[in-house]
């Protein structure tokens, strides 16, 4: 008897095309970049001590998305979601944060799901620096982790290269040092909810404003006990002005050098042949066009 | 003392997190003093500036990390684990001794891979009070005292001529707190005792004036 | 493998290779600048912002330079060399005044500034520069040049951070690139727009550069140029200019020989 041997399975990222992409980054003008969100993202700690108010915790982050000098995305989201009450600020490489936090988002829902108990952020904050500690920074997310659970509000960097700190207030990407100003200054321990928002705001307009990686809108999401709440967009300071002159082209200013005109309808004949259709006598086989969809047996219309 | 000024900063990959570091740790009759700056860098940002770099890793053992965090902070999450595994099919807490080689193989292992310099110290009831010192390449040295990180330069003259074997416990602190630590621990058979010394309040002997006088930094103050 | 001259560099062992370090005596300060010329008058404009990498520098760096009653040049690149080649090309122009008793006109100046940057051809000053302004003709003009001195006269041009963005619609608007006239209808004539026309082309211009490019807003300076005796209905007077732009005429900077020289600002947005 032959014995096969077993394959291994593709587990994690594929290198084998590194030496091939870097002969051809050398041809070229250069490799493939990434997406990366030069970004301002920030938490704090509110609440709690002598405060009287519900402790939680108060993340925000800026809407853009570059690639190079180019703004790619105006309005995208950074603050993923892990599980109901934790959430994860993502900065660096924009693939990688959103990849990261769906793999580890997934499997603190399984590990709650076995574990018959909602996951606690510290759970979430190991899944993340060992994995990132795998890839050596080569999965390039930074990471700002915060949340609330059983042990109350708790909130974490985590960096690319799966180093991690623990503190009351955090800001991460490009943007962090403007940020950090605006902590440094006027963070106070045991702060209201409504104080903990403005100063997250404050902090990312910062970034926003005088950091270039960042811009656009300001994001803010609010975790405590009793519930989360996204407020997404919560600040539009950037919004877009009308254009002074209307760019739209009459009809027919696109030059064409050739017309075809093909019909896309296809009809087939079918015959049942076997199950509860199965031809019987008497009963006739209808033809049906196959490029009917959702309208009907007519088809759609051609716009004519 | 190779070891200590072959502390390559450049072997940390770009944007990696530094603890460009002081760390110490001092054995004394009945258990050990360690210490640590509460600093970690990335380039000239500092990410955190009250960080913890005395790392529990078991009732009576802790480590000092210094080198990349990311890797310090890693092995010492599988030591600890090692540990508690340890605790549970022997039934009794690990030596300091055991903890040591377990770093000690860990960094030696991986020392192409790796950027850590860790100093072990702790209580057991063997051996009491032990410090091993375990530098860059994987190496183990059980030293009565043991500096570490990229500040302990600064300290090894200080540190080499002011140590005496058969210190108390005070002196022990006073001698650790005079190297410019500013998170202490002490570890013996019966505590576990944590220090903070803010930054103002560190010694400023070094600066002199027992030598020269009060002539630097002292204002006058002039009325108009 | 025996495709490759060396085998790649494995990530265990990634300082090998050596690095050189070494003085860099340039930097890119981003920002852009544009210029179209008119029938009798020509638009210079630039962004205020002045950066390096992620940071601002400041929200107003000046980019745009009246030299000369009837001539506007625009600097762009390394703001260093922009500044210092502004100034030499000025006390050129003031010692050209005293050797002949006029100021030197437009396409002299032109001719001037290719001299000056090629004197540099190998230590270059980093900056891209347009020239703008009234030709003796008394026609509207623009001159573009690339660091090293090589120069052409065009209709429009862009240059700077944002270049790859606002130089395909300056071709599809002003020179009509990738437009069919309707059936029937006279073909497109290239340039030659109204005032109202290209001052909202310019604009838009840079609104649209500022929503896509990180390296360009905080703010715009347009001068426009008008030939003697031509009317500035067209500029000035109410509704011509639209929200928060400001406009006020810059006085004559010689003996005056009918030209004018109007500064439009606009504020864009900071982030």
């Amino acid at each position: 008897m032959v014995v096969k041997a077993v394959e291994t399975p593709n587990i994690g990222f594929d290198f084998s095309n590194h030496a091939r992409n870097q002969f051809l980054g050398q041809r070229l003008q250069g490799t493939p970049k990434a997406t990366s969100t030069g970004t301002t993202i920030v938490g704090v700690i509110f609440g709690g001590g002598d405060s009287g108010e519900e402790a939680g915790v108060c993340l925000g982050a800026d809407t853009r998305a570059t690639g190079g000098p180019i703004v790619a995305d105006k309005n995208c989201e950074k603050i993923h979601y892990l599980t109901p009450q934790i959430r994860c600020c993502g900065a660096g490489t924009a693939a990688d944060t959103e990849f990261v936090t769906n793999l580890i988002s997934s499997n603190l829902e399984l590990h709650a799901l076995s574990q018959g108990r909602p996951a606690r952020i510290v759970t979430a904050m190991t899944m993340l620096k060992q994995y990132l500690f795998r890839y050596q920074g080569h999965v390039g997310a930074h990471l700002v982790l915060g949340g609330v659970d059983s042990t109350g509000p708790h909130l974490f960097t985590v960096h690319a290269h799966g180093s991690t700190d623990k503190l009351p207030y955090v800001t991460m990407g490009s943007g962090s040092l403007a940020a950090m100003a605006v902590f440094e200054s006027s963070f106070k321990e045991n702060m209201t909810r409504a104080e903990a928002v403005a100063l997250v705001a404050r902090a990312i307009r910062s970034g926003i404003f005088n950091d270039l990686g960042s811009g656009s809108n300001v994001d803010v999401a609010v975790i405590t006990k009793s519930g989360t709440e996204m407020l997404r967009n919560y600040e539009t300071p950037n919004e877009r002005s009308n254009k002074s002159r209307n760019y739209k082209f009459r009809r027919g200013t696109t030059a064409w050098t050739k017309e075809n005109v093909r019909s896309l309808i296809v009809s087939e004949d079918v015959k049942i042949t076997t199950g509860a259709g199965k031809d019987q006598g008497g009963f006739e086989a209808k033809q049906v066009p196959t490029g009917a969809g959702v309208g009907g047996e007519e088809g759609m219309d051609l716009d004519s | 003392m190779a070891n200590i000024s072959s502390v390559d900063i450049s072997r940390l990959k770009n944007g990696e997190v530094n603890l460009g570091t002081s760390i110490m740790a001092v054995q004394f009759e009945g258990g050990v003093v360690i210490g640590a700056d509460s600093r970690t860098t990335t380039g000239s940002y500092i990410a955190n500036r009250v960080t913890d770099k005395l790392t529990h890793i078991h009732d009576r053992i802790y480590c000092c990390r210094s080198g990349s965090a990311a890797d310090t902070q890693a092995v010492a999450d599988v030591v600890h684990q090692h540990a508690q595994v340890y605790t549970s099919v022997y039934g009794s807490p690990p030596p300091v001794a055991t903890a040591a080689a377990l770093f000690e193989k860990m960094c030696y292992d991986n020392k192409d891979q790796l950027s850590a310099g860790i100093i072990v110290a702790g209580w057991d009831k063997e051996a009491g009070g032990s410090v091993y010192n375990i530098p860059l390449g994987g190496g183990m040295f059980q030293q009565p005292w043991a500096i570490g990180g990229s500040g302990s330069t600064y300290v090894y003259g200080y540190c080499d001529a002011t140590y005496r074997e058969g210190w108390s416990e005070e002196e022990t602190v006073k001698f650790v707190k005079n190297s410019g630590c500013i998170r202490l621990c002490v570890i013996t058979k019966d505590k576990v005792e944590r220090h903070f010394v803010p930054g103002n309040e560190l010694p400023r002997f070094w600066e002199g004036k027992e030598v020269v006088g009060n002539m630097s930094g002292q204002r006058v103050g002039v009325t108009a | 493998m025996a495709l490759y001259a060396q085998p790649p560099t494995s990530y265990s062992d990634p300082t090998t290779a050596p690095i050189e370090h070494r003085f860099n005596p340039y930097s890119d300060n981003g920002g852009s600048i544009l210029a179209i010329a008119g029938k009798d008058f020509s638009v210079i404009a630039g962004d205020t912002r002045q950066s390096e990498g992620y940071n601002i520098q400041t929200r107003y760096a000046r980019k745009v330079w009246q030299l000369t009653d009837k001539v506007v040049l625009a600097t762009n690149g390394f703001s260093a060399d922009g500044n210092n080649f502004v100034k030499r090309v000025k006390q050129r122009l003031e010692w050209y005044e005293h050797a002949h008793h006029k100021p030197m006109g437009l396409k002299s100046i032109a001719r001037m500034i290719q001299t000056l940057l090629y004197g540099k051809r190998f230590f270059p000053y980093y900056v891209y520069n347009i020239l703008g302004g009234i030709e003796e003709d008394g026609s509207g003009a623009v001159y573009s040049f690339d660091p090293v001195g090589s120069y052409e006269r065009e209709a429009c041009r862009a240059a700077g951070a944002a270049q790859s963005l606002i130089q395909p619609f300056l071709d599809n608007q002003v020179y009509f690139k990738n437009q069919q006239p309707e059936p029937g209808a006279a073909p497109f004539v290239a340039g030659n727009l109204p005032l109202s026309t290209i001052l909202s082309l310019v604009v838009d211009s840079f609104t649209s550069a500022t929503e896509r490019h990180i390296e360009v807003g905080d703010g715009m300076e347009i001068y426009v140029v008008m030939n003697k005796g031509r009317t500035t209905d067209d500029l000035i007077g109410p509704g011509i200019l639209s929200e928060g732009m400001h406009v006020e005429e810059l006085g004559a900077l010689g003996e005056g020989g009918g030209e004018r020289t109007f500064l439009v600002t606009s504020p864009l947005k900071r982030d």
